[in-house]
């Protein structure tokens, strides 16, 4: 009979601590966010907020100075050209906040705290207005201050992408299969289109309209007064960003696939697949497209599709890759460093990896 | 292995029962809602079961064999536990028989807790997760994201209502109130101050309410409609059978009677 209790009593226990460990705080898990600027790079890696040196790949300043397992980032915070680094946070609180670059001190004497969910997207800033999208579906109208200059506009969904702008209008994704054509003057909605699945990645702005991939694998093109069309198809999921550069559109899909679309034509040039599914927008700089895997490879290559190098920083690669200077940085996801910058030539100039 | 055999399929049924009842607001809570039940239909042998052998155990603690080699063999434990089990066989009792289902439940609640923050999709990295759980015949890409609203409830989020200032956890109340319930409905009653059994089944209807209830309180509200509704099955699987013991609840029921051989 004790047997029978004390099996009973281990359980229970055992149950507890399992289910404790099922919620895993912190709660939430995602890759990292980055963002660099000619001296730092940012990375939004959880807990902490990292400003690494692009010169040497050393650490500059972490924020905050603690762990706080009720605030946790991942999105990629956003320079200001009044230089603020602004991010909310992805936790169970959820304070929207501003960092000066430089040393990583908190900029504002309150954070913004009237998001009802998380922050999983970048905000966008144009003139002196912050309009950052929220999880809550709304999209949240702040001054330079952090303070709210207009009443939220609700979208419905959750918004896990940073707007886009044609300098006249918002265009804004949401996960509910809708992007949202917005007068900001006005304050107003202009168009719902329907995408036809989800639609994580931010559109790209050009040829008089926007471009956006979905989880229904079409590439869409939108015009300001809601008119739209399909222009291209992928295996699977898009996820990332389209890159528009000149007459030619890049997108890449979660079967690896990347595909080159002449616009002028709407004829697909070609398409590569270099290695594993591509979660990642592609970064284009000079000649080379650069495309990072999540089977942790990192490609270039050059405008006909061919592979010029790869590299393999480990881990998996979901952060889109950014420019800094001359070095392309690569933030991978449960490697042994957080981040990577490599030269045009593909030779690693540095790694960082936070202090444990 | 547990996410090919536990969380791969729970959570493809979830979506499948989402799917079919239309994938609108308060969908998700009443595929929860299906499943629940269909769980519970599944394990209704084993619930049987642990009624069966929760009774058999309790009637051996009143029959007059048992508490005589208790008393003696009090002293010589290696004897006692020989006679307890000569008896077991005897009688055709498994001690562990009333165990099973807890057993079997403890998997499907974990199961169940990690796919609904699977399905629900609270970030990026879980939505690429759950991209690679759904099986190729799910419409996948029309039924995600999910809407995790249901009545007053993100399910995704522990639940609080906002009264008088405080917020108010009603899920956790409800969970521990009615784990409470289910535990005084089964809860044997036993005229022997010895009785293990109902000693232990007195404990456990303390802490499995409190734990439950903290469960509830700290984790998806998801889990705790889980909760909710397996309680509610269980008191009616019980009074099904007729084996709720409604005195427990109420008062004034009869002590079970020592059975004499």
């Amino acid at each position: 009979m004790k047997t029978k209790r004390f099996l009973l009593f281990f359980l229970v226990v055992l149950g507890a601590i399992i289910l404790s460990a099922c919620s895993g705080q912190p709660l939430a898990n995602n890759w990292p966010g980055l963002a660099a600027d000619a001296k730092h790079a940012y990375i939004s890696s959880g807990s902490f907020i990292y400003a690494v040196d692009v010169q040497n790949g050393k650490e500059v300043w972490k924020y905050p100075a603690e762990a706080n397992n009720k605030i946790l980032f991942y999105a990629n915070p956003v320079l200001t050209e009044d230089g603020q680094l602004l991010i909310g946070s992805a936790g169970t609180e959820h304070p929207f906040i501003s960092l000066d670059p430089d040393t990583g001190r908190e900029n504002w004497t309150e954070s913004f705290t009237g998001a009802k969910g998380a922050w999983m997207a970048s905000p966008l800033v144009i003139n002196e207005t912050i309009y950052a999208p929220n999880t809550d579906g709304f999209l949240y109208i702040l001054d330079l201050n952090g303070k709210q200059a207009a009443d939220p506009i609700q979208l419905g969904g959750a918004l896990w992408a940073k707007p886009s702008s044609d300098g006249t209008l918002l265009y804004v994704n949401s996960l509910d299969h809708h992007m949202h054509v917005i007068d900001p003057v006005q304050g107003v909605v202009n168009e719902v289109i329907d995408l036809g699945g989800a639609a994580p990645g931010s559109p790209a702005v050009g040829a008089g309209g926007v471009f956006v991939g979905s989880f229904a694998s079409t590439v869409e093109f939108v015009q300001p007064n809601g008119q739209h069309e399909a222009i291209a198809k992928a295996g699977n999921w898009i996820w990332g960003t389209p890159s528009i550069d000149g007459e030619t559109l890049y997108y890449a899909d979660l079967d690896g696939i990347v595909y080159s679309l002449d616009l002028a034509s709407g004829n697909q040039n070609w398409d590569a697949q270099p290695d594993g599914p591509v979660v990642a927008s592609l970064l284009i700089v000079g000649d080379q497209i650069y495309v990072a895997t999540e089977s942790g490879s990192f490609f270039a290559l050059d405008r006909d599709g061919k592979i010029v190098w790869e590299k393999t920083p480990g881990g998996k690669i979901y952060t889109s890759p950014v420019l800094s200077g001359d070095l392309i940085l690569v933030a991978p996801y449960q490697a042994d460093f957080a981040l990577a910058a490599f030269d045009a030539e593909g030779k690693q100039a540095w790694t960082f990896a936070p202090e444990k | 292995m547990w996410q090919t055999i536990i969380i791969q399929p729970m959570t493809n049924l979830l979506l499948w029962i989402y799917d079919v009842l239309g994938h609108g607001p308060h969908m998700f809570g009443l595929a929860i809602i299906l499943f629940t039940i269909l769980v519970k239909l599944i394990t209704w042998p084993l619930n049987a079961s642990q009624v069966k052998g929760a009774q058999a155990m309790q009637e051996l603690q009143n029959d007059k064999e048992w508490q005589d080699i208790q008393k003696k063999y009090a002293k010589d434990k290696e004897k006692l536990a020989q006679e307890q089990m000569r008896i077991y066989k005897d009688r055709g009792i498994n001690p562990f028989a009333s165990c099973l289902p807890t057993l079997v439940q403890f998997p499907i609640i974990i199961g169940l807790y990690q796919s609904i923050t699977r399905a629900l999709s609270a970030t990026p990295f879980d939505m690429l997760q759950l991209a690679r759980t759904v099986y190729p015949f799910q419409n996948v890409e029309n039924i995600i994201p999910l809407n995790s609203t249901f009545l007053w409830m993100d399910l995704g989020r522990p639940e609080s209502i906002q009264m008088f200032g405080l917020a108010v956890p009603t899920l956790a109340i409800i969970v521990a109130a009615t784990t409470w319930v289910q535990s005084k409905l089964t809860m044997p009653t036993s005229s022997n101050p010895n009785d293990q059994t109902a000693q232990m089944t007195k404990t456990m209807s303390i802490y499995m309410p409190l734990m439950l209830g903290w469960f509830a309180l700290n984790f998806a509200s998801g889990i705790s409609v889980y909760f909710i509704i397996s309680n509610l099955l269980g008191v009616v699987q019980y009074a099904a059978t007729g084996r709720a013991n409604w005195s427990n609840l109420f008062g004034g029921g009869k002590k079970a009677a020592v059975t004499k051989k």
